[in-house]
């Protein structure tokens, strides 16, 4: 059969990364592809070097094997072709239905309309029958920033059918759906298939692949290492295929020694940027020697949470204290005073200054114990004899410790701030999607860093997607929807479904857990 | 302290004054509205107002002719916009800045030819005007006929073109497409729309609003010309968009009361009043500082304002 879509030998470079080094795919009508590969892999740069969005510096694209051209994205549009990006591409006060209409003009021109008047009545209609036709329940007249992103994702797929595009790229469609959700979706793209367009499912997700592909192309460095038959491969085959080498993903967990209370917030409540509520009255509690973990799909009100604690954000409403020390309105400097840290899942924004050294950074948030004479001048000799410490401790790979910290990759940034934080030797560590984006070496290293710190003694919370992460290192879960606690599992307990209805707003089964 | 017919008199003077000098602040305003909506921040507006009233009274100078003029003042302003638009667009400089320039470089532009053409006489020439209409029937209708229907034939113009323009930005294509770049360029480049494109469009359509608006003083208010006869009207312009929640009916509504502050001091001489005319006269520009200053209307403002887009 005649590949729908074939990429051949792509290059793709930015200023200093080779992103795409001779990729190759290779799609057939009909068929759920899935292209897997760890972050930073050049997957998504593969798929915009398709639509359009990248002209590649080599290579060739064939559709239905003849060679095309894009020269932007409205190019692969007329072609056939639709994209769904990893952050969303809807404009938010928009309806749904202008969000779907949206470009059809010109030569990409749908329906009649006279004289370039909208028709968006009509539009919803059709809007209307597709959903019905395809289960994808959306109401064509809404706000997008009125919908939970499940049902932007709708939108975004209506969108693509709209078109009646044939080949569907879906750049890590799950990365902000609830197990359920997830489930639908894969459904969803079997039955497209079915009718048969063709799938590219970007992901770096395993179980999903042996859920809906029928093959796979494997990423790594830039480079496609291989493609696959599903039905010929394992989990375990892919995972080394992904990056390289045998990975286990275990961790041993000392018991549990549960201290004294240290953080504990009361009724807490916390506004988002545009003013409205995203933490709604938060009881938490956080002992020294164990690990809280809040589970939740992306966009629940854990950042604001966490931001509120480490006093990045006003306090709307309720009470924070740490060790009986009311910190509610207290500053950042304040949190730290009381043996706060604070890992913020923005590295390069939030975590670090990207054109200061890693010594500089190392010392950042400590300033004054590096400072040496009268009072006023720095204490070279001791930061760096400090960020020595930290680089080598902590593995962060970089040529020295004058290297700027932006250019450090995220794996490696992420090991430089966590380990600065980890060498105050606060009292309670707040780390927020601690791995987002790191290899699955580095993943290794990050949790047993964060285990380590609870051995030690001192408490942890976590904020995580990654359900993974979370019932590898928590010793309780909670979980946030809609800026509310919807319930407390343990461990053991949070399989898939029970924490997949919590993330969705279902409350569990709370079980009481005794307090040691 | 007014007799009946002192006050309508008093009335009638100062809501068609009131509605004369909103006439150019609108035509300014509404293309700025579209520059913004596609993102842009267009300070410019103000040495542009001031390129087409010499645009306007050249042409018509030389043409007799004071609607050839019209189309002077909005060449003027389209062309010196398409510098404006590649600043703001292609190189991607800061839009504060370059507009600022822009308006000191048009204000010396302006005088230079204005010198060059007509000499140092010192004298300005008077030019034909765009002469008022009386709508018949209407402009007998006690008060409001004379404030609202014996205006400039451009004051209709401007009207039409206020309500054409609420229809293009919400109901067509166009307008869907100029509001998606400016909310959110990336989601409309990748809905196949050419956010450059789009960009230079609106700009260009906000160097033809305020070419208009300058063309507006020179041939239905003045009718002359001289390099300080736009004093922040553009800075006007750019207050009456915020207050107007960059929609072309509300910021209409936001150039009559401008229009009418700006009308009160005059005729409150004509009246002698008893207050301080300095006080008045600042009135449009305290507003406009309340406005610029972000107190108002940051909810409504289109989300990527000022946000240059990089195409890859
Ligand atoms: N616009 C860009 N400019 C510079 N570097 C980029 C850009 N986009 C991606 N990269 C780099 O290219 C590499 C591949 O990125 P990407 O395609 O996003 O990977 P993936 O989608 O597999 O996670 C990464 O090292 C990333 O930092
Ligand atoms: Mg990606």
């Amino acid at each position: 059969m005649l590949p729908a879509v074939e990429l051949r030998g792509i290059v793709k470079r930015f200023a200093n990364v080779l992103a795409n080094d001779h990729a190759s795919l290779s799609v057939l009508p009909g068929e759920v592809h899935a292209l897997l590969g760890e972050n930073g892999a050049g997957k998504s740069t593969l798929m915009q070097v398709l639509y359009g969005s990248y002209h590649a510096d080599g290579g060739e694209i064939l559709l239905d094997g003849s060679p095309v051209h894009f020269a932007n994205q409205r190019a692969a549009i007329h072609a056939g072709i639709g994209m769904i990006h990893q952050d969303f591409m809807l404009v938010r006060p928009f309806t749904v239905a202008e969000n779907v209409v949206l470009g059809l003009d010109g030569e990409l021109q749908l329906y009649e309309e006279k004289r370039g008047i909208l028709d968006l009545a009509g539009a919803s209609r059709r809007i209307e029958e597709l959903s019905t036709h395809h289960g994808l329940q959306v109401d064509a007249g809404a706000r997008i920033e009125h919908l939970p992103v499940g049902v932007q994702q709708r939108v975004e797929i209506l969108k693509l059918l709209y078109r009646n595009a044939r080949i569907l790229i879906l750049d890590e469609p799950t990365a902000v759906l609830t197990p359920q959700e997830t489930a639908k979706l894969l459904e969803t793209l079997r039955s497209l298939a079915a009718e048969g367009r063709s799938i590219i499912i970007v992901t770096h997700k395993l179980h999903e692949i042996i859920e809906v592909a029928d093959r796979v192309t494997i990423m790594r460095d830039g480079k496609t290492v291989a493609t696959v038959a599903k039905e010929d491969t394992t989990e375990a085959e892919l995972a080394r295929l992904m990056v390289g080498r045998d990975v286990l993903l275990r961790v041993r967990k000392s018991p549990l020694k549960r201290g004294a209370t240290l953080l504990t917030t009361q009724g807490l409540k916390v506004n988002d940027d545009r003013g409205e509520e995203a933490v709604s009255g938060i009881d938490l509690s956080v002992n020294a020697g164990e690990i809280v973990g809040i589970a939740g799909v992306d966009g629940n009100g854990q950042s604001q949470l966490v931001e509120a604690l480490a006093g990045l954000r006003p306090v709307m409403g309720g009470q924070i204290s740490m060790e009986g020390t009311d910190i509610t309105h207290g500053t950042p400097a304040c949190r730290k005073a009381c043996g706060i840290a604070y890992v913020p899942a923005d590295r390069r924004g939030v975590g670090s200054v990207g054109t200061l050294s890693i010594e500089d950074n190392s010392v950042l948030c400590n300033l004054g114990a590096f400072t040496g004479k009268f009072g006023v001048f720095r204490d070279r000799a001791r930061s760096r004899s400090h960020a020595r410490d930290l680089v080598a401790r902590f593995g962060v790979k970089a040529p020295d410790i004058r290297f700027p910290a932006g250019k450090l990759s995220g794996g490696n940034l992420q090991k430089m701030i966590l380990g600065r934080e980890i060498m105050q030797q606060p009292k309670l560590l707040i780390v927020e999607q601690p791995t987002r984006g790191l290899d699955v070496g580095a993943i290794e290293g990050v949790w047993a860093e964060l285990l380590k710190v609870r051995d030690s003694g001192q408490g942890i919370l976590l904020v995580s997607a990654e359900l993974e992460e979370i019932r590898n290192l928590a010793d309780r879960i909670l979980v946030i929807f809609e800026g509310r606690f919807m319930g407390e599992l343990r461990p053991e307990d949070a399989d898939d479904e029970t924490i997949g209805l919590m993330m969705a707003g279902r409350s569990g089964k709370t079980r009481t857990m005794t307090h040691v | 302290m007014f007799d009946d017919f002192a006050f309508s008199a008093f009335v009638v003077t100062w809501l068609a004054a009131g509605i004369r000098l909103a006439g150019p602040l609108l035509l300014a305003a509404l293309g700025e509205i579209y520059a913004e909506r596609s993102g842009v921040l267009n300070v410019g507006i103000e040495g542009t107002i001031l390129l087409g009233a010499l645009g306007a009274y050249l042409v018509t100078y030389a043409t007799g002719s004071p609607w050839l003029g019209v189309f002077g003042a909005v060449a003027a302003g389209v062309i010196s916009n398409l510098f404006l638009a590649w600043m703001y667009v292609t190189v991607m400089a800061n839009q504060v800045v370059v507009g600022v320039v822009f308006n000191i470089f048009a204000l010396g532009l302006a005088s230079y030819f204005y010198r060059i053409v007509l000499g140092t006489s010192g004298n300005p020439e008077l030019i034909p005007m765009i002469g008022s209409i009386s709508i018949p029937g209407l402009s007998d209708l006690p008060i409001l006929g004379p404030i609202l229907f014996s205006q400039s034939a451009l004051f209709y113009v401007s009207i039409v073109i206020v309500l054409i323009a609420e229809f293009v930005l919400l109901r067509t294509r166009f307008g869907l497409n100029v509001r998606a770049v400016g909310e959110n360029p990336r989601a409309a480049a990748n809905a196949g729309i050419s956010v450059v494109g789009i960009r230079y469009i609106c700009v260009l359509l906000s160097g033809a609003g305020a070419g208009a608006a300058g063309g507006y003083l020179v041939l239905a208010q003045i009718g002359l010309f001289r390099d300080t006869m736009v004093v922040g009207q553009g800075f006007i312009a750019l207050a009456i968009v915020i207050f107007g929640r960059w929609r072309p009916i509300y910021a209409a509504l936001a150039a009559f009361a401008f229009g009418a502050t700006d009308a009160l001091q005059l005729s409150l001489q004509l009246f002698s009043f008893d207050v301080a005319p300095q006080l008045l006269l600042s009135l449009p520009y305290v507003f406009t500082v309340i406005a610029v200053s972000g107190l108002i209307g940051k909810t409504a403002q289109p989300a990527a304002l000022m946000e240059p887009y990089r195409d890859r």
